[in-house]
């Protein structure tokens, strides 16, 4: 146990666990409360997602969603870059992945590739621009990124409701993808599997978009952690004056760690197009793109942990959603859950008893040696 | 006469184990200017922030005007009518300098801030002592010599009597230090009492009226300012040291390797610290800068290194002007630099050992493998390096941060070394590290020399100076004032002299040996 205790990997997996103990219990404080059935309510949050096909599936299609916000702002986070427009180019991205199936003259194959590759390159070029700014102008990151996702939310809603929009219906939506060009379910489709697949094909939508995420885990982590890019972009982000000291052109890093987090940020925007609407509609973008945030805090930056951080966090989100539809509990209950996990993982003060006592030691034989150290 | 300040057996130690102050004595009389001088890091401005309640001293007493001051924060100092004027400013740029003034205790009417109060505490405090400012200006728009006096307002608005300014003239021009001198003639004339931290000897006989010398963590001496002369006050300030015993064989220098011409660089301010810098390095040569920190060493490196742009000038490596090209450009030259602030540039501490090992190599092969590193020929070489250099820790995936100072510095001595350097420039290669760390990268350098590397050795010990080098030049107020062409047969006070600005040599004479 002790060994165990000493790897770090190992600590802040129990400080996610203790954070997320407390939130919850935070949270069924908060139910009693609000509710006349509290214990009902709070079941309904906790296991609700698990208790219908249904509800696995948007639990698994918000996850995959979340993977690549995730992932996007992880590699930002990486570069200590605070850009938080993964929110704007996902949803452009959105938008242009869906006019390219829509439009396309191509076969339906080659639409779909077309549509990730210009999903992606959209969430690319829509961070070109915070990314000049921060890099050759030193402009706050933040601010114009914020603004930026304003500016993509307002050409969004334009250019869908002016030249998108269906005839006759009064919500503001495009309309539907045709058959064809919608991704297949990631059931393969194999003699023995029928019967399951078409009962997921059925009550959900989970497509191979899952497959891509994974991939794109993969993808990211390979970036980050084993080419001279990852390096130069890792670099940046601990100490950038080491890194200028190093030979690594910092601005040069700081505009290619935005830009490309735009390629993660805009396959987010293809899935939730291609795989979850198959149309383009107002707000389809549901806010997640801020949520992309809170999984790369809650991973660490790392993008082999982001799809748990995924998971984990789709689950709370599912399991809200069945509770506000189920029960007398809104689901802004769980956003005090989700806040409060978030801030006791980010407080780095949260298990210090346990922190301390194994590395004291570790410390009393680092103040021997600095002990030798000589007035400065 | 009793002594306003008295701060007995004064002692403290840093958690890392520096030893900042060694059991200090020192004193002021009520209206007089005290200089407290010596080298960086000989423990002033601790000593300084102890007296402010800034750092709390690990053993030692405090008394003031007769009572003894226990002090927590500077708030206590504050209401014990001690002020401070710090090195970098603290004010509020978007504030007006009136607001500055008062912030933390504003005149209040009826709830509010009186406005017309504020300005007129100002304009009386500034007419009241000679310090001249603007009350509605931004301080985001005023020069450095105001913002300089707003601080000052600040603290006499506190009630200030005892005034201590940590090198207050470092960032001023000679019009706005001459501003400053007046202005605190005129503070002493109305009863306040000012200690003045400085290294620059001229300032100190021209203000003071008494002067202190510390060197290593203790005071040296306190004198009265008129009867010591400047080169008594640089003895006292460099002082004699044990010579570190290092052999080095005797060869001689090789080709010339690198020239810096008219090397002039002006700060953000409007100061000019470099006037005009002109040497060379040669193969197989230890050039020694010898300098008190401040004359513009820190600048000449940063520029050799890519790190910061010159004003004009040229710096010539096999042919090519490196002036203004990028890090990466300058050290694909082969141009190694060890730089003075470890912490900032020299390495990334929440990073690997490895990570930090590799920043100038990682991109190219064998490292680089088409478009991945290969791990397994860094962790290869990170292993080579930490047993070479000597590095002690378990292995190279832990954070530079669980390293003690003398093993980050062999981080960077190993990095930069093993590039084999073409160029070496080592700034203060060895400040607040172990003797053993010391003693290792010091062998280093001489065996890189020996070796044929061109190796720069920019320090503020004047003993590694004097030991390491062969051919020394002397800065001064980013001008070099002396060239000795054999190190072995220079003093301390003769150098100390060229350092601190007492002598020169004209340019004649430095010419054929630059």
């Amino acid at each position: 146990m002790k060994a165990l205790l000493k790897t770090k990997g190992f600590r802040e997996f129990l400080r996610v666990l203790l954070a997320l103990a407390i939130g919850l219990s935070l949270g069924f404080i908060i139910t009693c409360f609000v509710s006349k059935d509290p214990l009902a309510s709070y079941k309904a949050f906790l296991f609700g997602p698990l208790s219908q096909l249904n509800r696995i599936g948007d639990w698994l299609e918000e996850s995959t969603t979340l993977v690549f916000l995730g992932l996007a702002v992880a590699i930002v986070f990486s570069a200590k870059q605070f850009y938080i427009g993964v929110e704007g180019q996902m949803i452009l991205a959105a938008l242009v992945s869906g006019v390219v199936v829509l439009y396309a003259p191509f076969p339906p194959a080659i639409r779909i590739v077309l549509a990730f590759a210009a999903g992606s390159l959209m969430g690319f070029i829509w961070g070109v621009v915070p990314a000049y700014v921060k890099a050759y102008l030193n402009a706050s990151e933040l601010v114009s990124s914020l603004m930026m996702n304003t500016i993509a939310l307002k050409l969004f809603e334009y250019l869908l409701s002016t030249y998108l929009q269906l005839p006759k219906v009064s919500g503001i939506m495009s309309e539907l993808f045709p058959k064809e060009v919608r991704l297949v379910s990631f059931i393969p489709n194999l003699p023995f599997l029928a019967e399951t697949r078409a009962l997921w094909e059925k009550q959900t939508s989970v497509t191979v978009m899952v497959y891509v995420a994974i991939a794109a885990v993969l993808v990211a982590y390979l970036l980050l952690y084993k080419t001279p890019f990852g390096y130069e972009l890792r670099m940046v982000g601990s100490n950038n004056k080491f890194a200028r000291y190093g030979g690594v052109n910092v601005k040069r890093i700081i505009m290619l760690a935005i830009t490309t987090s735009g390629l993660f940020a805009g396959l987010a925007g293809v899935h939730v197009a291609l795989g979850i609407h198959h149309r383009i509609v107002l707000n389809m973008s549901a806010g997640l793109g801020f949520e992309g945030v809170n999984i790369a805090i809650l991973a660490f930056n790392n993008p082999l942990i982001v799809p748990f951080a995924s998971l984990l966090y789709g689950y709370l989100r599912a399991g809200a959603d069945v509770m506000e539809r189920t029960t007398d509990v809104s689901r802004e209950l769980v956003t005090i859950v989700q806040a409060a996990v978030l801030l006791l993982i980010t407080a780095e003060r949260l298990l210090p008893v346990i922190q301390q006592r194994v590395t004291t030691q570790d410390d009393e034989e680092h103040l021997q040696e600095k002990g030798e150290a000589n007035v400065a | 006469m009793k002594p306003l300040i008295e701060m007995n057996d004064i002692s403290k130690i840093y958690d890392n184990g520096v030893v900042a102050n060694d059991h200090v004595n020192f004193s002021v009389n009520k209206g007089e200017i005290h200089a407290l001088v010596g080298e960086n890091g000989a423990g002033k401005t601790t000593l300084m922030k102890i007296l402010f309640g800034i750092e709390k001293p690990t053993e030692g007493q405090i008394i003031v005007d007769g009572k003894e001051l226990h002090l927590n924060s500077s708030h206590d100092a504050i209401a014990a009518k001690i002020g401070m004027v710090h090195q970098n400013f603290m004010l509020i740029p978007s504030f007006t300098v009136a607001q500055n003034v008062v912030l933390g205790s504003e005149p209040v009417k009826k709830g509010l801030i009186d406005k017309a109060e504020v300005l007129r505490i100002s304009k009386e405090l500034s007419d009241q002592f000679g310090l001249f400012v603007f009350p509605d200006a931004v301080v985001d728009g005023i020069n450095v010599g105001m913002r300089q006096r707003v601080e000052i307002l600040k603290m006499l608005y506190r009630k200030a009597e005892i005034l201590i300014m940590d090198e207050p003239t470092a960032v001023l021009t000679p019009q706005e230090t001459q501003d400053l001198f007046k202005a605190i003639h005129t503070l002493v004339e109305q009863g306040k009492t000012v200690i003045f931290i400085t290294h620059k000897l001229r300032e100190v006989k021209e203000i003071s009226d008494r002067v202190t010398v510390m060197r290593m963590g203790k005071v040296i001496g306190t004198v009265d300012t008129k009867d010591v002369t400047k080169e008594q006050i640089a003895n006292m300030m460099v002082g004699r040291e044990v010579f570190l015993d290092i052999k080095k064989p005797k060869i001689s220098r090789g080709e010339k390797r690198l020239s810096v011409k008219d090397l002039t660089y002006v700060s953000e301010t409007g100061r000019p610290v470099l006037k005009g810098v002109d040497f060379n390095l040669y193969s197989g040569e230890v050039l020694g800068i010898a300098g008190v920190e401040g004359n513009g060493q820190t600048e000449l490196v940063e520029i050799m290194t890519g790190l910061r742009e010159a004003a004009g000038g040229e710096i010539t490596v096999s042919g090519k002007d490196i002036v203004n090209q990028t890090p990466r450009t300058i050290r694909m030259l082969k141009i190694a630099h060890i730089p003075e602030d470890r912490l900032t540039n020299g390495v990334s501490v929440n990073s690997s050992i490895k990570e930090n090992l590799v920043v100038d190599r990682y991109f190219k092969a064998p490292m680089k493998k088409g478009l991945f590193i290969d791990y397994s020929v860094v962790d290869q070489a990170t292993d080579e390096l930490i047993k070479r250099f000597g590095i002690k820790t378990p292995n190279g995936n832990l954070p530079v941060s669980s390293l003690s100072g003398g093993n980050m510095q062999k981080v960077v001595v190993a990095r930069e070394l093993s590039s084999e350097p073409y160029v070496l420039i080592a700034s203060q290669p060895t400040r607040g590290i172990d003797v053993g760390a010391t003693e290792f990268i010091r062998e280093q350098l001489v065996v890189n020399r020996t070796e044929g590397t061109a190796v720069l050795l920019v320090s503020a010990d004047l003993s590694e100076v004097m030991s390491l080098s062969d051919r020394i030049i002397t800065l001064f107020e980013g001008c070099v004032t002396g060239v000795f062409p054999d190190a072995s047969k220079v003093t301390e006070e003769e150098l100390g002299a060229y350092m601190l600005g007492v002598k020169q040599q004209t340019p004649e004479e430095m010419e054929k040996f630059l």
